[in-house]
């Protein structure tokens, strides 16, 4: 042992850097902590919260019952039952859609997956609930999410199909698809 | 009224004023000691129960108040009983001897009572190393009745720091004892009086500033020892959450664990007593007389000295606090080899020097 080390020992030179270490934080006291039901932080942009079905600005579900979410799903949260809409063959939409949210890991795959983008992530985190069948969620409970954290509704645009459009039986008052 | 009558009467409303300053302390410090680790590691303590969580000892008492007291199976329920009450009486009745404010007496009906002090006994030294070693009885009954593992274990490691440590403090004490030559706690406090060079951690002579009976040494030995027999960080080894769960109150829940609790927090306050009262001069100011006396108010001098009291106690139960958010838990190889290898050779070779100091430089 040093010299130099044997002062350290006798002294307490590492305790009183340590002490001068606590005081430090107490007096420059800069809590990193949040009182949290009282105050919340900020969330992130692309934060990925509570999963929710949309619907356009008339009111109708976008959701086309196409089961690419069921599919996308890695923890086989979501179910669909699929339906054509009754009177026009060529259209589908999800007749049951359940959401088992229990398992869900939100991971957003089914938000990507979605064609027309009939699925959203909201910002919603404070889902905590006594019995967990609650978090099992059917289609109303999931459009009801979507209507309270999107006010702001996506505009129906139907279009023309380009192959009646070619064959000129088209609807008269259907606009042509972009190109 | 009985003159005998009168004397119950005043003991038992000192008794009472004594036990509630104590008892407030505790609470007062279960508080300081949440709120100040908590500013200590960045974050905010409690908060909800009243403002800035200032109540919250006050909910914690109603809370283990109203808590279901739970018994294990197996264990010996006198004990199991006793042990917690054992803890706390020993470390309230440690005060009775501690002098929190000026040797000065009061009048009543004919009796001379003195204020401050509970009872001025000319062996309060002795009585409270005494009482601290009965004080271990509680934890090892409570550790052993419990017919758990984890809190025998507990029980058995504080007996054997304990009485390591309390040697220790037995030994530090004795270079004081040589330089006032008394062992009551008032008259050792008196012996400080008139300034700071004049406490024993500096320890000039009565008429001189020069530190030539100092007892800083017997100081840092005495803090360090207080703080391993309070079972405190970084000596808490009987309750090491890491290792033996709870320690010695593994079982303990509802108001027996409030007690254990308690008494820790009590042992505390009465360490940091006995410490102000040896080492830091006690209700001496670090000046001659005080303020108060300066300006012409002689009758009230006595706040003054209670003030600065409260101030030296206060000190070292924050530091007792500061302590605990700095260091980690020690070993208890290094805790043993620290005791016997460190300490008390410091110890004994301050008794050494102090007894040649002082005896070719008495004090006056």
């Amino acid at each position: 042992m040093t010299f130099k080390a044997w002062i350290r020992t006798i002294t307490f030179y590492e305790l009183v850097v340590g002490m001068k270490a606590t005081m430090s934080h107490l007096l420059h006291y800069k809590p990193i902590t949040m009182q949290y039901p009282h105050e919340k932080r900020a969330l992130p942009d692309n934060y990925r919260g509570m999963l929710s079905l949309l619907r356009y600005d008339d009111g109708t579900e976008k959701c086309v019952g196409c089961d690419l979410c069921e599919a996308a799903c890695p923890s086989r949260v979501i179910r669909v039952v699929s339906a054509e809409v009754p009177g026009e063959p060529t259209k589908r939409y999800s007749k049951e859609y359940y959401m088992d949210m229990t398992r869900c890991l939100f991971c957003g795959l089914c938000v990507d997956a979605c064609p027309v983008d009939a699925l959203g992530m909201t910002r919603e985190y404070e889902w905590s609930v006594y019995d967990k069948r609650q978090l099992h969620l059917n289609k109303e409970q999931l459009l009801a999410i979507g209507d309270r954290s999107f006010p702001v509704r996506e505009k129906q645009l139907e279009l023309q199909h380009p192959n009646v459009a070619f064959f000129n039986v088209a609807f008269k008052h259907l606009p042509q698809k972009p190109d | 009224m009985t003159e005998l009558g009168l004397r119950l009467a005043v003991s038992f409303v000192q008794i009472l004023a004594e036990m509630s300053i104590v008892m407030f302390t505790v609470a007062v410090m279960t508080l300081a000691e949440r709120k100040v680790l908590g500013w200590m590691q960045d974050r905010m303590g409690p908060m909800e129960v009243g403002p800035y969580g200032i109540l919250q000892p006050l909910a914690d008492g109603v809370k283990l108040f109203f808590k279901e007291d739970i018994v294990p199976a197996g264990a010996n329920k006198a004990m199991f009983a006793l042990a917690p009450m054992l803890t706390m009486v020993v470390s309230m009745i440690g005060f009775a001897v501690i002098p929190f404010g000026p040797d000065m007496t009061l009048d009543i009906g004919g009796l001379t009572i003195k204020p401050f002090v509970v009872a001025d006994i000319n062996i309060g030294i002795l009585y409270i190393l005494a009482i601290a070693s009965i004080g271990a009885y509680g934890i090892i009954l409570g550790g052993w009745s419990s017919n758990s593992k984890y809190s025998l274990l507990g029980g058995l490691r504080s007996a054997a720091q304990v009485i390591s440590y309390e040697l220790n403090v037995g030994l530090a004490i004795v270079g004081v004892l040589l330089l006032s030559g008394s062992l009551s706690l008032v008259e050792i406090t008196e012996a400080q009086a008139g300034g700071f060079w004049h406490w024993f951690v500096w320890g000039a002579r009565p008429d001189g500033f020069f530190p030539i009976h100092t007892q800083v040494f017997a100081f840092v030995v005495f803090v360090i020892a207080g703080v391993a027999e309070t079972n405190r960080i970084p000596f808490d080894l009987p309750e090491a959450e890491s290792e033996l769960v709870a320690g010695f109150f593994t079982e303990y829940s509802g108001m027996k664990f409030a007690f254990f609790v308690s008494a820790e927090y009590a042992s505390m306050v009465l360490v940091s007593c006995v410490a102000a009262a040896l080492f830091l001069g006690g209700w001496n100011a670090p000046y001659p007389g005080t303020i108060f006396e300066y300006i012409g108010f002689q009758q009230l001098a006595w706040i003054e000295h209670i003030v600065w009291f409260a101030a030296k106690v206060y000190f070292f139960l924050f530091m007792f606090i500061w302590l605990r958010a700095t260091l980690p838990r020690l070993r208890y190889d290094q805790l043993m080899r620290f005791g016997w290898k460190v300490l008390l050779p410091i110890a004994l070779a301050n008794i050494i020097i102090t007894a040649l100091t002082v005896y070719f430089f008495p004090r006056g």
